[in-house]
């Protein structure tokens, strides 16, 4: 694919990336009001898990895991990209156990009650989980660039979303720690600022590692060394980073949003 | 000699070391910056986070300085890497990289021999001290810290045992070229050396005093080799996990022709499930380890009931793993007993399928039994139920895989040569201790077993019977795939002669005082109770199975070298890997093979499995 039409990219971007974000920011905003207005439990859940379907399944695009390649030679690049798809998803699976166990440990520990943030909080949240959606919707417009081979849009899309990254990265450790702290809650404070930090913490470590794979990427995109054909690194940042944007879905109703707030 | 002090494994030391130094000075540093005291007064010097953070590092600059991350490095500059690589001829590619999945099994194996040396001789020395009532050459710390570390070191030998035989054995039965992903391969086995000097380093850092378990309050209150224990499990872990997305990746996607589910050898399948587990429930040991980690450096309360946290948790996140992490450990012995039976007993193996099911049967119900080790931990009371019959449960799957095995010896035409009798004992002494198993499972009964030493023989069974036996069956059977000769036969006999009858004399009295009342996990013990001579006696079995090992040691020094030429199928086996001559050739199989019908239909004739095809391949530089 060497001449690509730019409105045939168009559509797909807007099929793929626009639609999706959209349901994706309207669900956080209902989210967010069910949370203050009513508290229930059931319909967080619900919305948390109708979001996490439209990442896993539009973002992350998991059916392409079924790779009906099974006649081609064991060396091929095409048979190698599905072995290491599953490679990758293995890694999410065991992965996603750090932090499902750090999700039962908040609930263990406090049961359905919030943590006693400053209410400050809730909109800074509001913001950083804005802008870590808003990351994934440029994370996938570079991937798609890339499979139609517009370099200037994947150029553009990963460090977009390198800078909602960092921008993320610094809401929570530069903007809502220090207030969590002003708040009281600190991580020697009691279990709920530790589970807090830890939570937080955790989640921020995972950011990171997404921006300096993002980071590589980048850097070898620029020299070219990924084609249409052959980018299985951009693809593994992208399912890396909405994998991240995933987890942090289920965070948020966890820390903000559980229990009555405002 | 020169060669071995520029291999891997001593340039990784090296690398360690100045990691460690430059971690520990580097976050002495920062906290400087931030103002906080840079030097604690008293032993170490340092600060508790300075030290972990140091060998996190040093942990990361041994994997580095191996050159185990170097094709990696290199595809993050954007570096073309050949897909294969050579090793050199001769025994030093065993202690550099290598990227053939045989060469690191063995580099496994030969690493969790070691390690079970280690934990064997740790029991030793607390085992004498056992022998007589009173304290003879033991400080209490000593012994606590020898206790705790002969389980943790144990387990970790045995998780790199099974990622050995897993590694070695698995691509040769599937008819795979080598594992899904050869560097990760190679990484994970090269996190194994740096997490056992990290846990070395718990001695020089006040040992540890919890049990391997490391449960807090007590765990945040042990001096500062607690953190290097905890370390050095998350490191070893990440081995763990990484090794079993290889060996599920491997299997999803690297079988040969004709190698559908159902006709796979049955080793492959208890691998599957012995993976399912290492790659899911191996975190939560980790992250429970590193919440006390991060409670003790800086004072979070997660378990800390004054700050409105929960201890019980801790036992929670920790069982979780660590009660599956029994089924990672027997597991893959099972399926070396369902391997080796039919070869020697010269019959099918009677309900493949339902012993391949059975695998996944105990691997998932194994997640859902956990709390069992908790009964008398003050949860909630009503929790324990469900847990007692869940933990009953498993007795059906393991139950089916043993009418599986005395069917499978019914009426066979049984060899017994060494491989056979370490099969056979291992069926007898988990036998055992599957049988002991459900008196604890029940709640009634465990309130009394709790912390007795029946439960030490128990598991000490459990273990043998499902790791240790079948282990020591699969090296004598595949030493001379591995080496082109056998072991010795007559000291492979009187290895087993010498440690079976020990063995069950250990387990058996254990499970005996335990009974009339001795408390495990204790230096001392009161000389009333009258337990001075089981206890002698259990001393003198420990040290006779030690003087078995130290003979299996010798026959395999003697016979790497010496040892009776055997290059074709020694064990007239059906299995792929024996119908090539023997040492393995490097690249596994020099023309493909097609599997054309059952794997273990011994005695059956005309009958055949894999059949090889005429060689057309390319050869893969």
């Amino acid at each position: 694919m060497e001449h690509t039409n730019h409105s045939d990219l168009l559509p797909d971007v807007l099929r793929q990336g626009i639609v999706v974000f959209v349901f994706l920011a309207a669900l956080t905003a209902l989210e967010f009001f069910v949370a203050v207005e009513i508290g229930t439990l059931v319909l967080l859940a619900a919305i948390a898990v109708v979001k996490v379907g439209l990442i896993l399944y539009y973002y992350m695009h998991i059916y392409r895991l079924n790779s009906q390649d099974g006649d081609l030679d064991r060396h091929e690049y095409q048979y190698k990209l599905g072995t290491n798809r599953i490679g990758l998803w293995l890694f999410l699976l065991s992965d996603s156990f750090i932090f499902g166990g750090l999700f039962v440990s908040r609930f263990n520990l406090l049961g359905v009650q919030p943590i006693p943030l400053a209410s400050d909080s809730q909109y800074i949240a509001l913001t950083i989980t804005s802008v870590l959606l808003l990351s994934s919707f440029f994370m996938n417009r570079a991937e798609v660039s890339m499979e139609h081979g517009s370099r200037r849009g994947f150029v553009f899309g990963i460090a977009s979303t390198m800078i909602l990254g960092l921008i993320f990265l610094v809401g929570v450790v530069v903007v809502e720690w220090p207030s969590a702290i002003n708040a009281g809650v600190t991580p020697s404070s009691n279990a709920a600022g530790s589970i807090f930090f830890i939570m937080t913490g955790m989640h921020a470590f995972h950011v990171l590692t997404g921006v300096i794979f993002l980071g590589i990427v980048l850097r070898n995109g620029l020299r070219g060394v990924y084609s249409p054909e052959r980018h299985w690194a951009v693809e593994a940042a992208t399912i890396y980073w909405h994998f991240v944007d995933v987890i942090w879905v289920f965070f948020y109703s966890a820390l903000y949003l559980v229990g009555k707030l405002i | 000699m020169k060669k071995f002090f520029t291999s891997a494994l001593i340039r990784g030391l090296l690398w360690q070391l100045i990691g460690w130094i430059v971690g520990v000075l580097f976050l002495t540093g920062i906290r400087m910056l931030m103002g906080l005291p840079p030097l604690v007064s008293g032993q170490y010097l340092f600060t508790e986070p300075a030290w972990v953070f140091g060998a996190l590092v040093g942990a990361v600059s041994y994997v580095a300085g191996t050159g185990a991350m170097t094709d990696w490095f290199k595809w993050a500059k954007g570096e073309d890497v050949p897909e294969h690589r050579e090793d050199p001829p001769g025994w030093e590619k065993y202690i550099n990289v290598s990227l053939d999945h045989k060469v690191i099994g063995i580099q496994y194996t030969v690493t969790a021999l070691f390690l079970l040396s280690i934990g064997g001789l740790f029991a030793l020395i607390f085992r004498a001290e056992l022998a007589h009532s009173g304290l003879q050459f033991l400080s209490l710390t000593t012994y606590n810290t020898l206790m705790s570390l002969h389980g943790i070191i144990m387990i970790i030998g045995i998780l790199l045992g099974v990622a050995g035989m897993i590694n070695y054995l698995t691509p040769l039965l599937v008819g795979a070229q080598d594992m899904a992903f050869p560097r990760l391969n190679a990484f994970s086995y090269w996190l194994a050396p740096p997490a056992t000097i990290i846990m070395l380093t718990v001695l020089l850092f006040g040992g540890v005093d919890t049990g391997w378990w490391g449960y807090p309050p007590l765990s945040e209150q042990a001096p500062l080799g607690m953190q290097m224990f905890f370390l050095s499990v998350a490191v070893a872990g990440w081995s763990s996990i990484l090794g079993a997305l290889n060996m599920l990746a491997t299997v999803l996607r690297m079988r040969t022709q004709g190698m559908t589910g159902m006709r796979m050898p049955i080793f492959v399948w208890s691998a599957i499930a012995t993976s399912l587990i290492s790659l899911t429930a191996t975190q939560l040991i980790g992250l429970a380890f590193q919440l006390v980690m991060f409670s003790r450096m800086l004072g979070m309360g997660f378990f800390d009931a004054a700050k409105g946290g929960n201890p019980i948790l801790f036992q929670h996140l920790f069982w979780f793993y660590s009660h599956p992490a029994v089924y990672v450990f027997v597991l893959p012995g099972f399926g070396i007993i369902s391997e080796l039976l039919p070869v020697f007993a010269r019959k099918p193996l009677f309900g493949y399928r339902f012993v391949a099911m059975a695998s996944l049967g105990i691997a998932l119900v194994g997640f859902l039994v956990w709390a069992h080790h908790m009964f008398a931990s003050g949860m909630n009371p009503y929790l324990r139920v469900p847990f007692m019959f869940s933990t009953l449960l498993v007795a059906v799957p393991t139950g089916v895989k043993f009418f599986s095995w005395v069917a499978t010896l019914w009426k066979g035409k049984i060899e017994t040569p060494t491989p056979m009798l370490f099969t056979i004992g291992a069926i007898v002494v988990f036998l055992l201790g599957g049988l002991s198993g459900p008196p604890n499972a029940t709640v009634a009964t465990d309130l009394h077993l709790n912390n007795t030493y029946w439960i030490v023989g128990h598991f000490h069974d459990t273990m043998f019977g499902g790791y240790i036996f079948p282990f020591f069956a699969a090296i004598y059977y595949w030493f001379p795939k591995a080496t082109g000769r056998k072991l010795n036969e007559t000291m492979g006999k009187i290895h087993f002669w010498m440690m079976t009858p020990s063995f069950l004399v250990l387990t058996l009295l254990m499970m005996r005082v335990g009974l009339l009342g001795m408390r495990r996990r204790v230096a001392d013990y009161d000389p009333a109770l009258g337990f001075d001579n089981y206890h002698l006696v259990m001393t003198i079995a420990g040290f006779l199975i030690a003087l078995s090992v130290l003979l299996f040691f010798y026959n395999l020094i003697v016979s790497v070298k010496h040892g009776e030429l055997a290059t074709d199928n020694v064990w007239h086996s059906r299995s792929p890997e024996w119908q090539v001559p023997s040492p393995m050739p490097v690249h596994n199989y020099d023309r493909p093979f097609e599997v054309v019908g059952e794997p273990y239909d011994y005695g059956l004739p005309g009958s055949v499995y894999v059949k090889f095809k005429e060689n057309k391949s390319k050869a893969h530089k």
